[in-house]
């Protein structure tokens, strides 16, 4: 049997009483960049928070069913979310480098407070090679201790990647990573897409169609908390099977 | 598949919590314990008899603390009365009338009354205020007016529950002034185009939007009520501190809280009075806690209300 | 429907009206600050230096000065690391039954009537240990202090976007470091706002001085657990006496205590946040 980096059986999420995600399955293999697209109020960033168990921070949140990452579950008895949050990172709408931080630290803080690197030069490193990753190496190298404040909301997107792939992570969710960001910066982060996908498994959330299909390898489409359709973007691009699913990428689907 | 435990951040903050719950309640106790010796032997007498009997033989000594709470009622509904028309006022002109930068300049104003230090109040109250209302409010009222038996004591020295309810007045009207404004600022802006879009002058529409705001001015009158009912020293030097209990503004009296900061100091000499203040603290204690609770219930009622 | 003209009117005399009310309620505040200039102004002029500095017979309120700062010291010292943690509990915890109940607990602790503070300190503290002293005046400073820190910080922190807990927890943090080392440092302004507003009311308070430190203004305080005075609570003292230059030396020390008050409260205004003491 084939271990996936996420796979999910029979996946339901309650918000109090409400079914917003109504019994999924899904298989998204490793190293690929996986969109999961739909309208907006959909259930994707929902979703999407239930991979790393982020999900938990909202009180009115419940999971039924399993998720399994890299074949095991993370809703098990003994499984500390913790640890998974480590192994899998994630990318905000909203570009959120902590504020109060510099840009060393944004990408520091992570590292420094889960006890994972010891000495100030492996430090140096570290922060050093997460920003080259994220592709803003070149464009903050100078201005290391200065706040995020002065960066394009591109740029600060970009901080955000490195402060997620500063842990090392297996699997970088993106919760619609560049809707708050303007076009030449859209750009530049759909380029690192595909230059992390080498590394990482990629779990994209969007309401863009067009984003998915420029970017991702295979797409789900989510509706209503159901998941309609997935398969190879180009499949379901081409050829969906579903009317819905055709409806949704012709801009008929209201 | 949540388990509930104690993680780590409530091992450290719990604590803290229980801590200042046990405070409270400790401090309940050590009022109720304390006053219980003046229950068992004036019984409610302590509460509703005005009489202020202290000596040397104990079996002479008796108390009771009707004038104190009637002062500290009287002084601090005419405190709330004359903070009601103000802060209103106020609230209306800051959000409605003053310019942007004027505003700022006096909501830090208000600011600056609500905490400024009450001893201060007082100075000026005892050296400043009384001497004012004595010679243009008082004096003036009594002659022409004193067959109204709210003005029948002649204001000899000024000290009196009209000064300490003048003066609770400005002590409190920032404090109520807060509330208001910031309810008044939480009308939906669609209610303004509205009252206007009818082609209501300012101040017809001015009385719809206050209609709407009335619970939030109801709870800020009842929780400026608390704040003048606790309040201390800076009454204690304008009331003229004396055991009186008459609706004639101009005659001196006690509350509550004055009383137990004059008295407490020479309590021990003699067997029986300090049980009595006590019990006048738990009183006090009791009447800010109801009175609190109604006005911060209201208060969050009324702002869940709006918000949704 | 009354005419145009009644309607119009009725408009304008509503505006004087609450124009007069306005300046009527804020009048005071320029008034008292006038005064206490007009009469601690000379008194400190006449006495220079020394009414900083020397003991209350020799024409100065030193010893009080050095009160007011030890009692905000050791009042901050008891109060602020139990309110922080307070406040941030009631943070965390919203809509669980004990953060709500911890919230409606500091709201009604905002409001206590401070002298009964003083009182329940005394009893639990004066009276055991024999004498009145700074340690209890400090305590009782810290219960009143307490609530003000907590609320502001619970209403600082609330402020913080939702974003930046989901991503301080994505970075597979615990709830500890999540809040105490990214989110307390994030709302840090706001805190600090919290902290100043506190000790502004605590440096002003007088009732809750009255039965804990007993005064002291012949001689500087030397130990903690031997009485202190209090700028404010000589102020009450010496308005009560009946000799005017008692009266001078009030005005005096009132101008010292504004000072003091404003001195913390011009750093919060700066920073333009709602206040409410």
């Amino acid at each position: 049997m084939k271990e996936y980096a996420i796979e999910t059986k029979d996946l339901k999420i309650y918000y109090g009483k409400k079914e917003v995600i109504k019994g999924i399955n899904l298989r998204i293999p490793k190293n690929t960049i996986f969109t999961i697209m739909g309208p907006s109020g959909c259930g994707k960033s929902t979703l999407l928070r239930s991979f790393n168990r982020l999900l938990e921070l909202n009180m009115d949140a419940k999971i039924e069913g399993e998720v399994l990452i890299f074949g095991k579950n993370i809703y098990g008895e003994d499984v500390d979310p913790i640890s998974i949050r480590r192994k899998v990172g994630m990318v905000f709408q909203y570009p959120n480098p902590f504020p109060h931080l510099t840009l060393y630290d944004n990408i520091a803080i992570g590292l420094k407070l889960n006890n994972l690197v010891k000495s100030k030069e492996e430090m140096d490193k570290r922060v050093r090679w997460a920003l080259e990753k994220a592709s803003l190496w070149d464009e903050v190298k100078d201005r290391l201790y200065e706040y995020p404040a002065s960066l394009s909301g591109g740029q600060k997107q970009r901080l955000v990647i490195a402060r997620a792939l500063a842990l090392k992570p297996k699997i970088l969710l993106m919760d619609e990573p560049t809707a708050n960001v303007d076009p030449v910066g859209t750009k530049n982060i759909e380029k690192l897409l595909f230059e992390l996908k080498k590394d990482y498994t990629i779990v994209l959330v969007t309401h863009e169609p067009a984003q998915a299909a420029r970017t991702s390898d295979f797409v789900g489409f989510l509706y209503l908390g159901k998941l309609i359709e997935v398969g190879p973007t180009k499949y379901i691009f081409e050829k969906p099977k579903n009317e819905l699913t055709e409806k949704y990428l012709t801009g008929s689907l209201v | 598949m949540k388990i509930k435990r104690l993680d780590m951040f409530q091992i450290i903050t719990l604590p803290a919590v229980i801590f200042v719950f046990l405070l409270f309640i400790l401090m309940l106790s050590v009022y109720f314990y304390n006053a219980l010796p003046a229950f068992f032997r004036e019984g409610l007498d302590v509460y509703f008899k005005n009489t202020w009997q202290a000596s040397e033989i104990p079996s002479k000594e008796y108390y009771g603390l009707a004038a104190a709470i009637w002062g500290t009622v009287y002084s601090s509904i005419i405190g709330v009365l004359i903070a009601l028309p103000i802060s209103v006022a106020y609230s209306i002109f800051v959000i409605d009338y003053a310019p942007k930068k004027l505003k700022n300049i006096f909501i830090i104003i208000s600011d600056m009354m609500a905490g400024l230090p009450t001893i201060i109040y007082g100075i000026w109250g005892a050296f400043i205020l009384v001497p004012f209302l004595q010679k243009y409010i008082m004096i003036p009222l009594y002659k022409n007016l004193s067959f109204i038996p709210i003005f029948s004591y002649p204001p000899t020295t000024g000290y009196s529950y009209f000064s300490a309810g003048v003066l609770l007045g400005i002590m409190i009207t920032p404090f109520a002034s807060a509330i208001i404004r910031e309810a008044y600022q939480m009308v939906p802006f669609t209610y303004r185009e509205a009252a206007i879009s009818l082609g209501l002058t300012r101040y017809e529409a001015t009385k719809i939007l206050l209609g709407y705001i009335k619970p939030a001015i109801v709870s800020g009158m009842i929780l400026a009520f608390g704040r003048a009912v606790g309040e201390t020293v800076a009454v204690s030097l304008v009331i003229g501190n004396s055991f009186n209990m008459s609706v004639s503004l101009f005659a001196p009296g006690y509350t509550i809280s004055s009383l137990i900061a004059n008295q407490f100091g020479n309590a021990y000499i003699y067997r029986h009075m300090l049980p009595v203040l006590y019990a006048g603290g738990l009183a006090l204690f009791i009447i800010g806690l109801i009175v609190n609770v109604i006005g911060i219930y209201l208060l969050m009622r009324w702002q869940k209300n709006v918000r949704i | 429907m009354s005419g145009y003209k009644t309607r119009r009117g009725k408009d304008i005399s509503f505006i004087i009206g609450i124009t007069i009310l306005t300046f009527l309620g804020i009048l005071p505040l320029f008034h008292i600050i006038a005064t206490v200039f007009i009469n601690g102004v000379p008194i400190i002029a006449k006495k220079g230096i020394s009414f900083l500095t020397n003991t209350l017979s020799n024409g100065g309120i030193g010893p009080a000065i050095a009160g007011t700062f030890i009692l905000i010291f050791l009042s901050s010292l008891i109060g602020l690391p139990v309110a922080l943690l307070v406040g941030i509990y009631a943070y965390e915890y919203p809509e669980s039954k004990i953060g709500r109940a911890t919230k409606t607990l500091l709201q009604i602790m905002l409001e206590f009537p401070t002298i009964l503070v003083g009182v329940f300190v005394m009893s639990m503290i004066a009276i055991p240990m024999g004498t009145y002293s700074a340690i209890a005046g400090a305590f009782a400073l810290a219960i009143i202090l307490m609530p003000y820190v907590a609320v502001y910080t619970q209403e600082a922190m609330r402020e913080i976007p939702f974003t930046y807990r989901e991503a301080s927890f994505g970075l597979g943090l615990s709830r500890v470091k999540v809040i105490f080392q990214i989110l307390v440092p994030l709302s840090k302004r706001g805190i600090l706002t919290g902290v100043l507003i506190g000790l502004a009311k605590v440096a002003g308070e007088t009732a809750p001085l009255l039965f804990t430190v007993g005064g002291l203004y012949e001689s500087y305080p030397a130990s903690i657990t031997e009485p202190v005075g209090a700028i404010p609570l000589l102020i009450y003292t010496l308005v009560q006496s009946p000799s005017k230059a008692d009266h001078m030396m009030a005005w005096g020390a009132s101008l010292i205590l504004l000072l003091i008050f404003l001195l913390i409260f011009i750093p919060i205004r700066l920073k333009l946040r709602e206040v409410r003491l």
